[in-house]
This record gives structure tokens, C-alpha cells and sequence, in this order.
């Protein structure tokens, strides 16, 4: 047997070594280096070019959060902390605290599993592909889908997902600004992102019934496109095992040269030579092909495990199934989209719309037959041994042999700098004052509250016939919903049981500029009130996080990182609420048309999943008539930092908003057990742009009117200021609309005293469509159309799309 | 692999929408162009260029130009031969947008399946462009520049402006 | 009572199938989801069933015309749909389903071969999902529509809805054999532009039927409206709570009985 290209790495530098590296975008860094180089001294040979790109991609950032997993020192003012493992500090230890039995598995797949009743499961994943997306919106955009989708897929032994949610962060579409050459306009990155997820996700017969859209100007050079799935499967497919003898057995799409060095390229800062081939467009079909037949096999049982080929494809995907284990590969038997491929580049190829499945000899016939029977392609690339050993060869050509061991276990751990300075806390200054009118106005009509009926409607959100509960509600169907509910009835087969689930999202970078802290504990309160509001369980959700932010090479940056994980694992203990997966996406900066590194404010998108028990007792966020009590549910603090009203107004400083969990949950599992009874009627909850906001949009939803008095509002008694009351934004709170002959029974939910959360009823309901706000002095703050309030909302995004 | 080699050639077929239809793509196209600074385009309509490589007949090909890839009611065919381009003044426009020959295309492999389905031979390869046909004035440059920020992706796509017969 | 068997067709793309299969069954009907290539290979018979369901979804991507490609898989698979529909069998094509129909040419005549009607893009440019207003054709002798009220609710999804024909006269004719089964209205029944007609259809037309009533094909989902739960106005109450779509099904299979 011969051997592939060699690396030479044994008499470099270290230097040296990096810079050999570089050039071939290999994002490994200098201790990295010496530990390959180590391992091989001590086995007196030079690695393949084959082994070098198999442990940058195993090594790399996408597939091993080493900045998550690497010892951080951390320094606040003079004292300074050492964090042995950032993640299994924050978010695994908040997890294993709530120790809750129906979470079916955790952190160990490719999405977390928990259970939903007595026979099924429901998967959930959320990534992002954010660099792709920069440079070609649209494919980047389906690409991210297909991946997550195969996540799914390739969880357990396969779940049918069943619903798609989706959320980005662009810069403004109207940005008026320089751009640097070759950087789309935000515009142009949000048609292409929206087409591409409407166009992947519509083909594959997958709801896209949730997700969200921030707009910051900051991020128009790192666009953030984060990808979500849930899926539904038995729980007897949850677990997965890969034994020795068994076959690797690759499914899908044809391997091409497309897509190399889309792993080790996500870890690293967005340079100008980024190699095209990793930008990709997708194959919808193909991968429905995929889905159709491994569902198939799945319910013949025919395969003991699968994952999918996402960064590092064969590599990563054989890589991961054998590493208990062991594999011997031969990649000569890998279908090719052309002739001519190297061993390495089969080995490395990202082509899209491909699984790999560990199949017992016996079933291979089998197996092989219900995938041609659909139109999709399978062939034997070798099988798993027990050797402990990655061994790959390419016909006669000898392309890896590598010890498993040193492949998962061998990277280095790096300790990493970390310093955080808590901001002053300034008083709020800047700006000019407005009527409250007018400030109501301009938040409804901003890019981050405005009306996203312009892409929820490219988006096929009924498909599969389960969405309850749709992300647009109200009278005429275009009222901002808080969640989308999702009766997976066609998956399950069972038409006569109404168990449904609930998917929203917390994400609000604005927060995190005053402290990353509060804004991951403000987006996952904002993630459980969402879901509260349409009938989910709050006492039942499971989380997923995605932290999205510059280099973590600045101490600056890492420390603030640390503190929104430790937010993350505050939030999730104080909730009760484990995180069952997440991701992330660092390097999120580049250079702007002056040269200057532009960083994204560091973001952490929250999504929420959780049961509703009876579909038909969801809630939607439309006031359903007149006369109807409005309950204010949760304090109000005067939390105007970061706030909308302070970006309407051009005002900074303040407090950061504060979430208590304790106080909050007991205020959400009030409401979720009035909903149960059927005592609620609409509940949407206070976010961006506080009551104010809250009330026009249930308002201009149902075509009713309300009267709310602010010296009802359960409050700090420090305030004074109409405007605080109708625009903070204090988590945790909700409004409720209750039937007056039904307020007894509503109220009999709430506990009292300091710990319990605060219900007041705040005002009513009217026949004319009109909100109207008397302020504590009992005068008259605000009183306007809502149809007016509507159509500013409803003008912004097509206005500016045009 | 045969022994001997197959009688391959390259067919380009253009489908396009017949013009008492109207052309809801083209219209977002034009609207894309014009945002880009093209006020005084007046038309887009977009029609589909296919290229179709193998050991297929142009008679098997105007047979799947038939009975595949144009519709019979909206649309039309024909087969795409070069021709000098004329001088008229700047007012028509022809701009081909091709995936770019390292990318992989989805709709090449369909057609390749379906023709295979229809008894023909085959096809190596095929390969889908989208093809704007522009009325209006407008400069080479500028047009160029509109159609990379606005139609294409320098990164994954080739885009070929030529002036065109109206 | 027996069940009459329905063959649910599957393609690459397909994506409706299970909620389609879901509705024949609680209607009592006995769906089977068959892949084109079993009817192709002859593994599976079209003869062998009481009725035909094309559902919607992205047949072979729609990558060169909607249901273009699966309406030429049809027209060399499924040989024997003309006598399947001669014989009076209810067949019924949802969104792709009814793209296809209409391209190989059994709607709006079943007995003709040529395709003379077809789609192209909505007007609008862009796919759109909604739920909209519908009239149904009470001329009609549709044998989907028994006993439905004439304005009914349904959603539509897609990107290449807009219904176009051969000639100004067809419309004529399409009147005349009362093959116009549903068109878009408003809320009160009038023949309204955008949004309320979602793709710039000819006369408005969301459902074609042939003369004899047993084929339908429409845009609009009936089977995401099988259960009232479906409506997005179910927690406001102001709807008529009747899930029209799961009645098309219950007459299907009525029908076949």
C-alpha cells in the first residue's frame, strides 16, 4: 500500500508550522501544532495531508467549541477566577441541577431529545451558518437548513421534523451607509436568506412556523442566520449504538468538491480569500429523498445508528459513529459527482445532502432496497472495527490512520484570557423628549417590532396540517403571534389526541451592550413568556442556546461571553429549565470599508420548546370583544436601558432590564393553569416597547379597543413617569384579557405574598378601536386609532423592501 | 466504461414565456435593477436557458425541449444559436446568469433524471441559467455592476451581459 | 361498512401525503401511500383502488415548471387514469397534485389528451401561504362539494398558482361544462384582485372539475382543514365551525362506497 501526500510537520517550527497551516485555511493554532506534531515524532512518520485536514476539521471550533470548553481566566476589576470549562460550568451544570426525567438525552447527539407523552419524543436543534449566509445569502441560507434538518434526521436513529423556525440578525435594509467591496447590502442578504429558507423548507414539506428578525446595523457585515428543527420520533429511536461488523453505509447526495473547508472556514475570521468552494446551494429534493427513505428504514430497524455529514463530512460523520470504536474506510466505493477526486478530498468533501448509517451485514439488502425504491443512493464504504483506529484508504493508497483516541481527546486545552468590567451604571441622557403618541408610534413602526407578515407569507407554516396556533393572528390573520403551536397529528397518526407543542425565541442584543448578563437572562424569560402566551407548559420547556459573537481572542469579548453564559445558567436554574443543545458561532467580525474590525454585538438567541397539552385550549394574542378585563400580569421596574424607547428616542444609559425567575414563573404558571381552564381569553406578552406595544398589537389584532389606567400598574414605587410605565421593559410580565364573569376563577390561580407575582387589573377592553391611556395623575397620556397604529406597523418592512 | 467513445454534444435550448403573458419574475427583476440605479430599463422578462451535454440527437433534444422543459401553453422554445450582436443603440439586453461550472446544480440533475425517463438517451450533464432579457438603455458598466450586486453572486455564479436583438 | 382503498401518490417532493392519508382515514377510507416508480414498475396497479389522490408538495422540485415533471411520470405510469376516471372514480389533485392533472391534461377534460390549460407564477412574484374566501360552483356536479355550504375557507401555499389558459375562448367553454369548481372571493362573495384572488388567476379560478364531477383539482388545502382547530380564527369563535375540507374527503369516499 502506498501512501497519500504527506504534511511535513516533524522538523518545523511552530510558526512555521502555523503559517504552512494558514495557507491552506487550516484554523489550527500553535500549541495545536506541536500537539500533532508530538504524536507524530513519537510515531516516527510525517501525517497525510488527509490526517492533518481530519484533525483541523475533528479540532476545529465548529466541531468542538474549544473556546467553550477551554479553561478561561477570567478577570473582574481585581479579582480574577479561573473557569476549568466554561460549558460544563454554565449550561451543563444547569441542566444536571434541574435533573429532569423527561429529558430523553442531552448534550450527547445531534439535538437534544425530550420526551412528549407516553410514546414519543421530540427533537430540537437550532445552529447558525452565518459566514455561508455573508457570502451568498441565498445558498448560505439553504444550506443552513438542509444541515439542521439532517441534525435532526440523524438524531437518534431519525426523527421527522415537523417544524422549522428561523431567525436573523441583519442590518437595517434601509442602511444608507459604505459597504466594503464584495459585502452585500443587508438588503440583499435578507431577500436571499428569507428565498432560501422559504425555498429549502417549503420543498421539503417542513412548517417554518417560528423564528424572529433583529435589525442592528452592526451586523451588515456578519449577517446571523440561525437554523432550527424540531423532530418528532418514537422513543425506542432515541438511543443509538454502532457495534463492530457493522457496515458504514453512506446515503443521499453524490460527494463533489464542492464544500471543502466549510468547518475549519466557520472558525475563522471572515477574510476576503475565503475559499468559494464552501459556498454551496442546496438540494431540497434530494435531501426529501433522504428523509422518505431513512424513515423507512428506520421502521424496519434496519440500521443501529446514523449521523449526518454536516463540517468535516465523511470525516466528521465516520469520525464520530466509530470513536468508541473504530473504522476502516474505503472511499474509492463513494459515489463522485465527477471523476477524479483525491482520497483526501472524498474524505473531506462537504458536499450537501448526505448521511452516513452503521447497518448490520444481515439488513444490508434491506436497507439497500428501500433507499433505491425511493430514488436514493447508497453504497458500503467500509465497516466499523474494533480497533480503535480511523483507517482510510482510497484504493491502493493508504490516506489516514489515525488513533481515535488522540483524534477526540487530543486537543489541547488552551487556557484563554477573559476580563470583565461592569458598566457604570449612567443615569439615562441624550435625545430629545416626544409625546408618548409618537414614541408609541415610531416603536410599532420600527424594523424590530414591524410587522414580518411580508416573510412569514413566503413561508409555507400550514404544511403537515398541524399549526394550531400560527405565527400570524387575529381577526384578519396578521397580528404578531408569540409562538406557533404545532399538533404533530399526520406524524403521530392519531387524530383523537390533541397533545401539541409550542416553539418561541428570546433574543435582544441591545441589552447585552449594558451587560450580556441580564440579556441572557432577559432572552430566556422572554423565550418561556412567548410560549406561556399560547398555552405551553412553562414549568415543562427545554432550551436551546446559540451564542453568536466576535473573537474570543479578545479578553474583552471572552469575559463578556462568560457572563451571558453565566446569565444562561442562572436563568435556566432559576426557571427550571434545562438546556438540552445549543451551539456556537464565534469570529463574527470583519473589516469594514475603512479597514476597521466591525464586531457584532454579542448575541444569544434563546429558543424555547414545550408542551401544550390540549391543543384546544391554546391561546392566541388577539382581543376576542368588548368589555373584557385586562390583567397585567408581573411588576414593572423602571428598566428603560437598551430599551426601544430609548433607541426611538436616541437616549442611553438606564438600568438594564432584570428578570427574576422565581417571581416570573410563578406568574407564567398562574396564567398557563388559567389557560387550562379555559379562563384566558388572549395573553401576549411585554417585550420590546413594554405595554404600550403589548396593548396596540393585541388591539389592532382583534379590531377592540382598551382603556388601561397606569395607577394600576403593580409597580416600584420609585416611579413616576407615565412614559416608564408604558415603555419599560421589565421581564416577566404579561397581559391577559379575561371575561368579567370569569375573574374570580382567574385570580384564584395567583399566590400572594413578596415572593409570588404581582396580577392587577390594569384596565378593559373596548368596542371602538381605539387605545386609550389615563397616566397617574389621571389625565389623558395617550389616545389613538389603532387602525393608524396598524398601518404604521404594517408599512415598514415592504416599504423598505421595494 | 464503454470502450468506445460516445457521440457527445452540447445543446442550448432558451424556454421562454410567451409575450401575452405577463412575467411576475421579470417585474422583480426590473424592480432589483432599477433600485440598483437603472431608471430607464423598461422591461425584464425572464426566460430559462438550458444546457444539455451527452449522447443525445438535436432532434431527441427539441423532443424534450417539447415535451419537458417548455410548458405548451406558456411558454415557447427554441434552440439557442450565437449571433453576432447587433447595434441597437443600447436598447436590448440579453444578461445569462450560469452557476459557475464548481457548483453544484439541482435542476441539471432533474433534467438529466427526467430525460432519462422519457426514453431518450442519457444526458453527461445538464445545466439551468436564468436569462434576463432587458428593454431599456442602459450603459455595459452599469449593467454589469447592477446585475452583480442585484441578479448574481460573483462568488458562485458566471454573468454574461450582451447587447441582444429586441 | 367497507373501506374504500385510496392511493395516495407519492414522487420525489412529494410533502402532503400524511395529512392527506390522515383525512381519507377519518372518513373511514383505507389510504396506501404508493411511490410513482411502483405504478411505473408495475408492482402496484392504479385498477386496485376506489379512489386517487395526487397530493401537494414540490414533485421532482418543480425545478422546470410546477408538476411539470410528475405530470409526464403520470401521463407514462399511470396509464390506465383515463379509464379509472371513465369508470366514475373520484380522483383529487391538491396544489402540486392539481398542477400535474392539468398538465397531463385530465383537467379540465379528462377525455381529451392535450393539455390546455396550465400555471405560471403568482403575480405577486412570490410563494404565498394564506387561508382565503372561496365560492364553490353550486352548478357544478362536483362530487367532492355535496351538501358544502357555497362560500367556504381554505389554505392556499404556493408560488406557481396562476391559472392560465389556452384562449379567451376556453373561459367560455370552462363556463359552459361548469369545470369551474371554486373561485377566490372576498369575505362577501365578489371577484377581488389581490389578496383576496392570492396569484392573479384567470376569472379567479382556485378549482377545476371535469363535466362529470369525479375529478377535482384545486389550489387551496382541504386536507389542513380537517378539524376545526385548523382555522386560524378557532379561538375567536366568529367562524362557522364546520372543517369543510374533512366533507370533500367524506364525499370522496361516500362516492367510492
Amino acid at each position: 500500500m502506498t501512501v497519500a501526500a504527506e504534511f511535513g510537520v516533524l522538523d518545523r517550527t511552530p510558526k512555521e508550522l502555523r503559517a504552512q497551516g494558514d495557507a491552506r485555511h487550516l484554523s489550527l493554532n500553535e500549541a495545536e501544532w506541536t500537539a500533532i506534531q508530538t504524536h507524530f515524532r513519537a510515531l516516527k512518520r510525517e501525517p497525510t495531508l488527509a490526517e492533518v485536514e481530519t484533525l483541523a476539521q475533528t479540532w476545529s471550533e465548529h466541531c468542538k467549541h474549544k473556546t467553550f470548553t477551554s479553561p478561561i481566566r477570567l478577570t473582574e476589576g481585581k479579582k480574577t477566577r479561573l473557569i476549568k470549562n466554561l460549558f460544563q460550568e454554565t449550561i451543563v451544570a444547569a441542566t444536571e441541577a434541574a435533573r429532569k426525567p423527561w429529558c430523553l438525552s442531552v448534550f450527547e447527539d445531534n439535538a437534544g431529545v425530550v420526551a412528549f407523552g407516553k410514546d414519543w419524543a421530540l427533537a430540537f436543534k437550532a445552529e447558525t451558518h452565518n459566514h455561508p449566509s455573508a457570502l451568498e445569502p441565498y445558498g448560505g441560507a439553504e444550506t443552513g437548513v438542509g444541515g439542521v434538518i439532517r441534525d435532526v434526521l440523524g438524531c437518534g436513529l431519525g426523527a421527522k421534523p415537523v417544524l422549522g423556525t428561523d431567525a436573523f440578525c441583519f442590518g437595517r435594509p434601509d442602511y444608507a451607509g459604505a459597504l466594503p467591496e464584495g459585502a452585500h447590502h443587508p438588503r440583499r442578504t435578507l431577500r436571499g436568506v428569507v428565498s432560501g429558507v422559504r425555498d429549502y423548507g417549503n420543498r421539503m414539506g417542513i412548517p417554518t412556523a417560528g423564528g424572529g428578525i433583529w435589525f442592528d446595523d452592526d451586523y451588515r457585515l456578519n449577517p446571523l442566520v440561525f437554523v432550527g428543527t424540531v423532530g418528532l420520533l418514537p422513543r425506542w429511536a432515541v438511543k443509538k449504538e454502532v457495534k463492530p461488523g457493522d457496515l458504514i453505509v453512506a446515503a443521499g447526495g453524490r460527494t463533489g468538491r464542492d464544500g471543502l473547508h466549510g468547518a475549519t472556514f466557520s472558525s475563522a475570521n471572515l477574510a476576503e480569500n475565503a475559499p468559494t468552494s464552501a459556498v454551496q446551494i442546496g438540494h431540497a429534493i434530494a435531501e426529501k429523498r433522504l428523509l422518505d427513505a431513512l424513515l423507512r428504514a428506520r421502521d424496519r430497524r434496519l440500521y443501529r445508528s446514523v449521523t449526518d455529514c454536516g463540517a468535516g463530512g465523511f470525516s466528521s460523520a465516520i469520525g464520530e459513529l466509530g470513536a468508541k470504536c473504530g473504522a476502516r474506510v474505503r472511499l474509492e466505493a463513494a459515489p463522485l459527482k465527477v471523476a477524479g477526486l483525491a482520497g483526501w478530498e472524498i474524505w473531506l468533501s462537504e458536499s450537501q445532502e448526505r448521511m452516513v448509517l452503521a447497518v448490520p451485514p444481515k439488513n444490508l439488502k434491506a436497507l439497500e432496497a428501500v433507499f433505491a425504491a425511493e430514488g436514493c443512493e447508497t453504497a458500503v464504504l467500509g465497516e466499523f472495527t474494533s480497533t480503535g483506529r480511523l483507517v482510510v484508504a482510497h484504493g491502493a493508497e493508504s490516506v489516514v490512520d489515525l488513533d481515535m483516541k488522540f483524534l477526540h481527546k487530543g486537543l489541547p486545552k488552551v487556557e484563554r484570557a477573559a476580563s470583565w468590567t461592569p458598566p457604570p451604571t449612567a443615569k439615562p441622557a441624550g435625545g430629545a423628549a416626544k409625546p408618548p403618541a409618537q414614541i408609541l408610534r415610531e416603536m410599532l413602526a420600527h424594523p424590530n417590532v414591524c410587522s414580518r407578515e411580508w416573510v412569514i407569507r413566503q413561508y409555507d407554516h400550514e404544511v403537515q396540517g398541524g399549526t394550531v396556533i400560527k405565527p400570524l393572528q387575529g381577526v384578519r390573520h396578521d397580528g404578531p403571534g408569540d409562538a406557533c403551536v404545532i399538533w404533530p397529528h399526520a406524524a403521530v397518526g392519531d387524530d383523537s389526541d390533541f397533545s401539541a407543542f409550542a416553539v418561541a425565541h428570546g433574543l435582544n442584543p441591545d441589552y447585552g451592550r449594558l451587560d450580556p448578563y441580564w440579556m441572557a437572562m432577559a432572552c430566556v424569560d422572554e423565550a418561556l413568556r412567548n410560549l406561556t402566551c399560547v398555552g405551553a407548559d412553562p414549568a415543562r420547556a427545554a432550551l436551546l442556546d446559540n451564542f453568536c459573537w466576535a473573537s474570543p481572542d479578545d479578553p474583552k469579548q471572552l469575559g463578556a461571553l462568560v457572563r451571558a453564559a453565566e446569565g444562561c445558567r442562572d436563568a435556566a436554574k432559576g426557571f427550571g429549565a434545562p438546556f438540552i443543545s445549543g451551539k456556537d458561532s464565534l469570529y463574527n467580525q470583519s473589516k469594514d470599508e475603512k479597514g476597521r474590525e466591525l464586531p457584532i454585538p454579542g448575541t444569544v438567541l434563546i429558543s424555547a420548546l414545550a408542551p401544550v397539552p390540549d391543543a384546544r385550549r391554546a391561546v392566541t394574542m388577539d382581543f376576542k370583544g368588548p368589555g373584557n378585563a385586562l390583567y397585567l400580569v408581573g411588576r414593572t421596574n423602571d428598566e428603560l436601558g437598551g430599551s426601544l424607547c430609548h433607541r426611538v428616542l436616541g437616549r442611553c444609559g438606564g438600568e438594564v432590564p432584570k428578570a427574576s425567575p422565581a417571581c416570573a414563573l410563578d406568574g407564567f404558571k398562574a396564567v398557563h393553569a388559567a389557560m387550562l381552564k379555559g379562563l384566558v381569553l388572549s395573553a401576549h406578552d411585554l417585550s420590546e416597547g413594554g405595554l404600550a406595544v403589548a396593548a396596540a398589537e393585541m388591539g389592532f389584532s382583534g379590531e377592540f379597543g382598551a382603556r388601561l389606567d397606569l395607577d394600576e400598574v403593580a409597580r416600584d414605587p420609585r416611579i413616576y413617569s407615565d412614559e416608564t410605565l408604558l415603555f419599560s421593559e421589565t421581564p416577566g410580565r404579561l397581559l391577559v384579557e379575561v371575561k368579567p364573569e370569569s375573574e374570580g376563577a382567574f385570580l384564584r390561580h395567583f399566590g400572594r405574598g413578596a415572593k409570588a407575582a404581582p396580577v392587577r387589573r390594569v384596565g378593559q377592553t373596548t368596542a371602538n378601536p381605539i387605545l386609550k391611556v389615563v397616566g397617574l395623575a389621571g389625565n389623558t397620556v395617550l389616545e389613538e386609532s389603532l387602525r393608524a397604529l396598524k398601518d404604521a406597523w404594517q408599512a415598514t418592512l415592504p416599504g423598505m423592501l421595494k | 466504461m464503454s470502450a468506445r467513445p460516445m457521440p457527445m454534444a452540447t445543446h442550448l435550448i432558451e424556454v421562454r414565456l410567451r409575450p401575452e403573458f405577463s412575467d411576475a419574475e421579470g417585474a422583480s427583476a426590473l424592480q432589483l435593477l432599477q433600485a440598483e440605479g437603472l431608471s430607464s430599463l423598461k422591461e425584464a422578462r425572464v426566460s430559462r436557458l438550458y444546457r444539455i451535454q451527452g449522447p443525445i440527437t438535436a432532434t431527441q433534444v427539441q423532443q424534450a425541449a417539447r415535451d419537458l422543459l417548455c410548458d405548451p401553453i406558456t411558454q415557447e422554445h427554441r434552440v439557442v444559436v450565437p449571433v453576432p450582436a447587433p447595434l441597437n443603440g443600447m436598447n436590448f439586453w440579453r444578461v445569462e446568469v450560469w452557476l459557475k461550472p464548481s457548483v453544484h446544480d439541482p435542476v441539471g440533475d432533474t433534467i438529466v433524471s427526467a430525460i432519462a425517463d422519457m426514453g431518450l438517451p442519457r444526458p453527461e450533464a445538464a445545466r439551468c441559467a436564468l436569462v434576463y432579457r432587458l428593454s431599456g438603455r442602459a450603459a455595459k458598466p452599469a449593467l454589469e455592476r447592477a446585475v452583480a450586486r442585484a441578479l448574481a453572486n460573483p462568488l458562485i455564479h458566471d454573468a454574461v451581459v450582451s447587447e441582444a436583438h429586441p | 361498512m367497507k373501506s374504500p382503498k385510496v392511493l395516495i401518490l407519492r414522487a420525489p417532493g412529494t410533502n402532503c401525503e400524511l395529512e392527506t392519508a390522515a383525512a381519507f382515514r377519518a372518513v373511514g377510507g383505507a389510504p396506501e401511500l404508493v411511490h410513482i416508480a411502483e405504478l411505473r414498475a408495475g408492482k402496484k396497479r392504479l385498477m386496485d383502488y376506489a379512489i386517487l389522490a395526487v397530493p401537494g408538495g414540490f414533485s421532482y422540485g418543480d425545478d422546470v415548471g410546477a408538476g411539470r415533471v410528475l405530470a409526464n411520470q403520470i401521463r407514462h405510469a399511470l396509464t390506465d387514469l383515463r379509464q379509472f376516471v371513465r369508470l366514475g372514480r373520484p380522483v383529487i389533485g391538491i396544489c402540486n397534485g392539481f398542477q400535474a392533472l392539468v398538465k397531463a391534461g385530465i383537467l379540465p377534460h379528462s377525455n381529451a389528451c392535450d393539455q390546455s390549460a396550465s400555471f405560471t407564477f403568482n403575480d405577486s412574484g412570490r410563494f404565498e401561504a394564506r387561508w382565503v374566501h372561496l365560492r364553490l360552483n353550486t352548478q357544478s356536479s362536483c362530487l367532492f362539494f355535496k351538501g358544502l355550504p357555497e362560500m367556504i375557507e381554505l389554505p392556499v401555499a404556493h408560488g406557481e398558482g396562476k391559472l392560465v389558459l389556452r384562449s379567451p375562448r376556453q373561459l367560455e367553454d370552462l363556463k359552459k361544462n361548469k369545470s369551474i369548481a371554486l373561485q377566490y372571493v372576498t369575505e362577501d362573495g365578489k371577484l377581488m384582485g389581490y389578496p383576496h384572488n392570492p396569484n392573479g388567476s384567470i376569472f379567479n379560478i382556485a378549482g377545476l372539475t371535469n363535466p362529470e364531477g369525479n375529478v377535482l383539482g384545486l389550489m387551496p388545502h382541504p386536507e389542513r382543514f380537517v378539524e376545526i382547530h385548523q382555522h386560524p380564527n378557532w379561538t375567536r369563535q366568529t367562524y362557522r365551525k364546520q372543517a369543510v375540507g374533512l366533507e370533500m374527503f367524506k364525499n370522496a369516499v361516500a362516492a367510492a362506497r
